[in-house]
């Protein structure tokens, strides 16, 4: 049997492929195999590696953005693709193809497609699909497989239902025989030693190395503790995995510390690495999850914060819930006028001692771990190929649609609804898991990263600021800040109708009136931020709802005051008349009541009832004799062009109403509102 | 009816030949006017207890959430407005000119278009569950260019062929351009944005139907001296036959809104809906399009136009581009609320202005 294995890009898809094709291996010695990648992908090196033959394909991802030159490239490349698989599949002639995703599969599946259409290809189509959200190319070619094996139920949403056999995650064979002692050996590692194996998948994970360099300073002095880090070959334009990860590392001279650490930019035997280790830091893709559970081994998950749907955090909370492991979140953190996705290393230093002072607790995690439910993935997709070989009828698949929605809302305010609904369902924050707190927060610093805040209503990144304040998040009240302050501006054309900096004016105003007026303003940061955007914003509502925070969280002081003051000449009457509220709650001294006096003739009522309340609150403090007071108030004009109706017959029915919802008794006269 | 019913009687009975009256264009816009208020006045409390009886009403019933504050529950009463102004357009019109029907087809199309919006808000009991945006002016933008293609097609069109597709301007006595097809977009435009302006202004007891008042009434006048040879001549304004229907049908828009003022002044138990709002706009702007001064609209219905405008502003370039608002609300009256005007301060100003831009509106007949 020949046999056409193609897929790649990261290692979700090409160890799935790989592990197939050991099986296959396994049990047909005589078999033959063809790999199909592309020539600068991860696939490149590892299939020679071991020892397939590889052929390589021009392919290109799907485009996300809408311009015409990507969608042309991708099409120019598809086509490409699709020519050198059509010799490829002439020459090669394989009975089976097996895809496994990634958009490498999709010019031989197509070209595959085109050549059975004219009888030219009789091979029999098996696609595998790690994910629970498959790729565009892997959905179209969905159609043209006789089987789709997918890992997740719910990805089944996106095939014909008729076709699909749910696999679960093929793990590599060497996983299965591991042995801790022999490991360390094969690694040159103390049997002492605690190991923490850290990688951020096969592409490497920026973040995973980053907050990695930043915490070994803290872990650099704790003896009997070795690191192995996988850097991954990650090289971009901005960012080269290993080159920037070893300067970083070099400059903390770690040499004559007592950690042991050792990074390496790719492992090929990751098991031994696996079987080696005590604790794991890695991302919360399936394959990842899988090999834990077959390594038995526990876990810190950083889910990946821009996967598709939200999916590695999802799995990372279920592997938490069962456990088996411990998920720390990705944050937003601001650098460099921007807001970036990072992962704090002080937190991860802190939450690894944690873990390994707790002998105990690591023990129970690895049990937990291993007794995660896996399918055999292995034999359950080589009955699927067996059958499509030789055109068997696979057993009917019982799933139910729709599938139940897991986790909250995707969009950004539904979501704000869920978690408002979670606090107030749990009466309030402290009532509420760690674990959902941090992962709701994590929720605040997936939506405040995003770009995208102009969508309607205002955007992720608006709802992330109104979160913050609800969860009561302390640690982003800097981040809050640096919005609040941010002076970038926005294009000239935006400037000339009335822009003016790049997180426009209502979310500078949600800054102040969501976040800060929730997480209070005693600290002196805070409140110079306040009184700086008070005096210096040029958005009229940021500074009135500066003034109206102030008034509620500050204390009377003369700085304060004098900003206060100052803001009494501003040009617009919402900003002046929460600033008089605020003098009455805030002044010191008797500077209030010339202040105040200047308003008594005022023509805008708002002025002058901001002044009475001042008055009030003024007399009520001791800033203000009473009877000076009581002798001016003849002064203030008023009369004004507001009032508020009653209407007696609805206040008559609402009382009525109340009472029969109390179940009380009263008397009838209540109801005589007038 | 009553025309018809006129004509033949004084054709038939000479006794009757006082019945010639039927004839004057202004003895039937007077009375077309008053049978639209009486109609109102006589059956209106009935129609709306009707309407609140069957739950088309814009708070659902719960009664802890009443404040004495706020204005109680209000019926949706844009059928009986409608109602009213088809009736006496019935009793007083000749039907069977082709002005009298797009002026109809205007005013049911927009009535049964905000309808489905009301229903869908009644029935929802949520005002964010009425027809999408996009539909709203999808459907709208139809209509329209049916309604296009038939005044600008001569033959369809009730309009002189000279005049149909010529622009004209106020303070301007003869025509900017001929549009010829082009006219068609600039009907969609106008009607659409017409209608919209007259539903967004819709949002205080008694704040849409004053204006609307003064805008029919002036465009009556307008409809009245083109319809008549001497008077079009004299003040220099293009000649169309059979305009005249629009005066009448204006003049019962006005008597209609008087009537319905009754009930809809504040605190008012009923409110027109979008079924009242979106009809009258439809209605206001089809006339504005029939008697050649849709620029006439943009002074006699400043209210609409600064209504429009202003959640223009705020929304598209304030709010959704540059992330700032403009207005402490919008639409613009809110935006006088937040500031503290009561509501009745902000309905008489607004009903002040106007009165004075109708009266400019009204001085570009001599003025050109």
């Amino acid at each position: 049997m020949k046999y056409l294995l193609t897929g790649g890009g990261t290692g979700g898809h090409v160890y799935p492929a790989l592990a197939i094709a050991d099986e296959i291996k396994r049990r047909q010695p005589d078999a033959e195999f063809l790999y199909v990648g592309r020539r600068d992908k991860l696939e490149a090196w590892v299939v020679p590696e071991r020892e397939y033959p590889i052929r390589f394909v021009r392919a290109r991802a799907f485009p996300r953005s809408k311009s015409i030159g990507a969608l042309l490239s991708f099409v120019l490349a598809l086509f490409c693709g699709m020519v050198q698989s059509v010799l490829i599949l002439l020459r090669f002639r394989p009975h089976v193809i097996i895809g496994t995703g990634g958009y490498v599969s999709a010019p031989i599946l197509f070209a595959h497609g085109l050549l059975s259409k004219i009888a030219l290809s009789r091979s029999r189509v098996f696609l595998y699909e790690p994910n629970a959200h498959p790729g565009m190319l892997n959905q179209v070619a969905g159609r043209l497989a006789h089987r789709v094996g997918i890992a997740f139920e719910q990805a089944g949403r996106w095939f014909d239902m008729k076709r699909i056999a749910v696999v679960g995650y093929p793990v590599r064979s060497e996983f299965l025989v591991l042995d801790k002692k022999d490991a360390r050996q094969q690694l040159d590692i103390a049997d002492s030693e605690q190991v923490v194996l850290v990688f951020g998948g096969s592409g490497g994970a920026k973040v995973i190395n980053e907050a990695l360099v930043e915490a070994l300073p803290k872990l650099a002095d704790r003896s009997g503790l070795t690191i192995v880090h996988i850097t991954g070959r990650y090289a971009g334009a901005d960012y080269d995995a290993v080159r920037d990860t070893r300067h970083a590392v070099d400059k903390l001279q770690l040499a004559d510390k007592a950690l042991h650490y050792r990074a390496v930019e790719y492992m090929g035997d990751i098991h031994l690495a696996y079987a080696a280790a005590d604790l794991v830091v890695c991302r919360g893709g399936a394959g990842t999850l899988t090999e834990l559970g077959v390594a038995g081994k526990p876990a810190l998950i950083v889910p990946l914060a821009t996967a598709a749907e939200d999916h590695q955090a999802a799995n990372a909370r279920e592997m938490e819930r069962m456990g088996a492991a411990r998920v720390l979140y990705q944050q937003a953190r601001w650098q460099d006028g921007q807001i970036h996705s990072v992962l704090d290393g002080g937190d991860l230093a802190q939450r690894l001692l944690e873990l390994l002072d707790d002998g105990e607790k690591l023990r129970q995690m690895a049990l937990a771990a291993a007794a995660v439910p896996r399918r055999d993935s292995l034999s359950l997709i080589m009955e699927e190929i067996e059958n499509i070989s030789t055109e068997r009828r696979s057993a009917a698949l019982n799933l139910e649609y729709p599938m139940r929605p897991n986790g909250p809302p995707a969009e950004a305010n539904a979501l704000m609804r869920w978690v408002q609904a979670q606090v107030h369902s749990a009466g309030g924050i402290e009532s509420l898991e760690p674990c959902d707190v941090a992962y709701m927060r994590y929720q605040a610093d997936r939506l405040l990263v995003s770009r995208a805040w102009c969508e309607i209503p205002l955007g992720r990144r608006n709802v992330g600021i109104k979160l913050i304040g609800l969860l009561g998040y302390e640690k982003q009240r800097s981040l809050l800040l640096h919005i609040l302050l941010d002076r970038s501006p926005v294009s000239w054309l935006q400037r000339a109708f009335g822009g003016d900096f790049y997180h426009g004016g209502i979310l500078r105003r949600n800054v102040v009136e969501w976040g800060i007026r929730l997480l209070g303003a005693a600290d002196a940061p805070t409140r110079s931020a306040l009184e700086a955007a008070l005096v210096e914003d040029p958005y009229f509502e940021v500074r009135s709802a500066s003034a109206r925070v102030l008034d509620e969280h500050g204390q009377p002081n003369k700085r304060t005051e004098s900003v206060l003051m100052e803001a009494l000449e501003d040009a617009s009457p919402a900003v002046v008349v929460e600033a008089l509220k605020a003098l009455g709650n805030l002044a010191t001294g008797a500077e209030l009541l010339p202040a105040l006096r200047r308003f008594y003739l005022h023509p805008n009522w708002q002025y002058r009832q901001g002044v009475v309340q001042a008055l009030a609150m003024g007399v009520d403090r001791g800033v203000l004799a009473a009877e000076d007071v009581a002798g001016e108030l003849d002064e203030i004009i008023a009369s004004s062009p507001f009032f508020k109706p009653t209407f007696a017959l609805n206040e008559s029915l609402r009382l009525l109403a109340l009472r029969l919802e109390e179940g009380r008794k009263g008397s009838s006269t209540d109801l005589r509102v007038l | 009816m009553i025309y018809y019913l006129g004509t033949y009687l004084h054709d038939t009975i000479d006794a009757l030949s006082f019945l010639r009256l039927v004839d004057s264009i202004s003895f039937r816009a007077i009375c077309g006017a008053i049978t639209a208020l009486l109609l109102t006045i006589l059956f209106g409390g009935r129609v709306i207890l009707y309407f609140y009886r069957l739950g088309h009403r814009d708070v659902p019933r719960n009664y802890l959430n009443y404040s004495s504050a706020g204005n109680p529950a209000k019926t949706y009463g844009g059928v009986l407005l409608v109602s009213v102004i088809l009736v006496s357009i019935g009793m007083w019109c000749k039907l069977h000119t082709g002005f009298v029907l797009l002026c109809l087809a205007g005013l049911l199309f927009f009535a049964c278009l905000g309808w489905v919006d009301d229903y869908l808000k009644v029935r929802h009991r949520s005002s964010d569950h009425g027809l999408s945006e996009t539909a709203k002016l999808l459907l709208q933008g139809t209509y329209c260019t049916v309604f296009g293609v038939i005044y600008a097609t001569q033959g369809l069109s009730p309009l002189p062929p000279d005049v149909g597709t010529q622009l004209y301007l106020p303070f301007l006595k003869y025509p900017l351009i001929d549009l010829s097809w082009f006219y068609i977009p600039f009907i969609v435009f106008t009607i659409t944005a017409i209608s919209n302006a007259v539903n967004i202004a819709d949002g205080v007891d008694g704040l849409a139907v004053v204006p609307t008042a003064f805008v029919v009434a002036v465009f009556g006048v307008f409809a009245y001296v083109s319809s008549h040879a001497r008077f079009a001549e004299f003040l220099i304004f293009p000649f169309m036959p059979g305009v005249g229907e629009v005066a009448i049908i204006c003049s019962i828009v006005f008597g209609a809104c008087l009537g319905f003022l009754w009930f809809n002044s504040y605190p008012a138990n009923v409110i027109m809906g979008d079924t009242g709002s979106m009809a009258l706009g439809g209605l206001l702007g089809t006339v504005a399009v029939l008697v050649k001064q849709e620029f006439l609209f943009l002074i006699v219905g400043g209210i609409f136009v600064a209504e429009a405008l202003s959640v223009v502003i705020q929304d598209k370039i304030g709010v959704k581009w540059l992330g700032r608002r403009f207005f402490a609300r919008a639409p613009i009256h809110h935006h006088f609320q937040q500031r503290g005007l009561a509501d009745t301060k902000i309905v008489i100003r607004f009903w002040i202005v106007a009165g004075i831009l109708a009266l400019c509106g009204l001085a570009t007949l001599k003025i050109r």
